[in-house]
């Protein structure tokens, strides 16, 4: 009898165990989803092309822009929150989707995962142009990735943003991605 | 075997058919247009624009604008109450890019039920502006506004209570084009 409760408490532990490990919960808890490094993944794998990180670019000698999206209040802040900024850059590398950009833009989708919703969307295949913007919530932030490809050059920016920063961008949401894109590549030295 | 019938597969179809009319009025009461089946034309156009600013994100951004700038204000009270806003332009380089079924396949959705067409609405843009409300009861509860132009097709669905009045206080702002549209003195609406 002791036996028999024994072989049973341990299948339901087993169980238990197998239940947990094939859970959602657990799956996304134990191997969580880089999607910023998916995107990247994505470009490069669609375009045969290579990201350069911002360190290399510093040393390059990287010319940064200033960006003309100002804060109401006069005084320029920064968009982003300190230290929440992803960047990689794709310079002077071919963009040519040969009419492909709707393929392109389903692996794009399928990199970056449900769990960011799309914003804004903006093509133009004659230019090569694309701009994606997703947003997920990220407690008391927001998390805004970037994505802009012309055709000769790339960037993939993962911003957090304050709520009332992105209610500020909400208001233009086709100059969205130019803002955090600037905000993020600006050098205040 | 008749009772059989009577006591399973009636109460079963009953269901079924609940199920069905349960569907069809949740499709009925959303005010949200599906423009999936345009996406292919995004391959043919010179210019795709695609926002969605749904429920989460439009409320977000009504909370956090502040309530004692003045600009802000004023923005806060526009959004407020919106559920969301979901835009789809197309910009063609030659006329007949998209088909007349392309437009049915909008048009269809916002014939009958709960929206009307608004009538001796204009636009100074060329093409055709038609422009739908859609009522529950004495609430606006949406706007739809379909702008067929030779080179150019437009998308506008708003949900929540907007007029006229508000989508062009909204035209230039959160994604929703310039649609110049002209409302007449008196304005009436037609199924």
């Amino acid at each position: 009898m002791k036996t028999i409760k024994f072989n049973i408490t341990r299948l339901s532990l087993l169980g238990i165990v197998c239940l947990a490990l094939i859970s959602p919960d657990s799956t996304s808890a134990g191997a969580k989803r880089d999607e910023f490094g998916a995107v990247v993944q994505a470009i490069e794998q669609y375009y045969h092309v290579k990201h350069q990180s911002i360190p290399f670019l510093a040393r390059a000698g990287m010319k940064t822009t200033t960006t003309a999206m100002r804060i109401r209040g006069g005084q320029y802040k920064r968009l982003a929150e300190a230290g929440s900024i992803r960047i990689a850059f794709f310079e002077d590398q071919d963009f040519d989707s040969r009419g492909g950009l709707i393929t392109f833009k389903t692996s794009l989708v399928s990199a970056v995962g449900e769990t960011w919703s799309p914003l804004i969307q903006t093509l133009s295949p004659k230019d090569e142009s694309q701009t994606y913007i997703f947003i997920r919530n990220s407690g008391e932030k927001v998390n805004v990735l970037v994505v802009t490809l012309e055709r000769r050059e790339g960037t993939v920016v993962q911003v957090s943003l304050s709520p009332h920063n992105l209610a500020i961008l909400m208001q233009s949401p086709e100059d969205m991605g130019k803002a955090i894109t600037n905000d993020a590549t600006r050098d205040d030295n | 075997m008749k009772t059989l019938f009577l006591s399973v597969l009636k109460p079963a179809a009953l269901s079924l058919l609940l199920i069905l009319l349960a569907a069809v009025a949740t499709t009925a009461q959303s005010a949200r247009i599906q423009t999936n089946n345009l996406d292919y034309l995004a391959a043919k156009a010179s210019e795709t624009v695609d926002v969605n600013i749904d429920e989460h994100l439009m409320q977000m951004t009504a909370k956090f604008f502040s309530s004692t700038d003045p600009d802000e204000k004023k923005i806060k009270e526009l959004v407020s109450g919106l559920k969301g806003i979901y835009v789809k332009v197309f910009e063609f380089e030659h006329e007949g890019e998209y088909s007349a079924a392309d437009v049915e396949s909008i048009r269809s959705q916002l014939r009958g039920g709960a929206w009307t067409k608004i009538v001796n609405v204009t636009s100074r843009k060329d093409g055709s502006v038609e422009v739908y409300l859609m009522t529950v009861g004495d609430q606006i509860s949406g706007l739809a506004v379909l702008a067929a132009d030779p080179k150019e097709l437009t998308i506008v669905n708003i949900i929540g209570p907007v007029d006229l009045t508000k989508l062009s206080e909204l035209e230039g702002q959160f994604g929703v084009p310039v649609l110049d549209i002209e409302q007449p003195a008196k304005t009436k609406a037609k199924n």
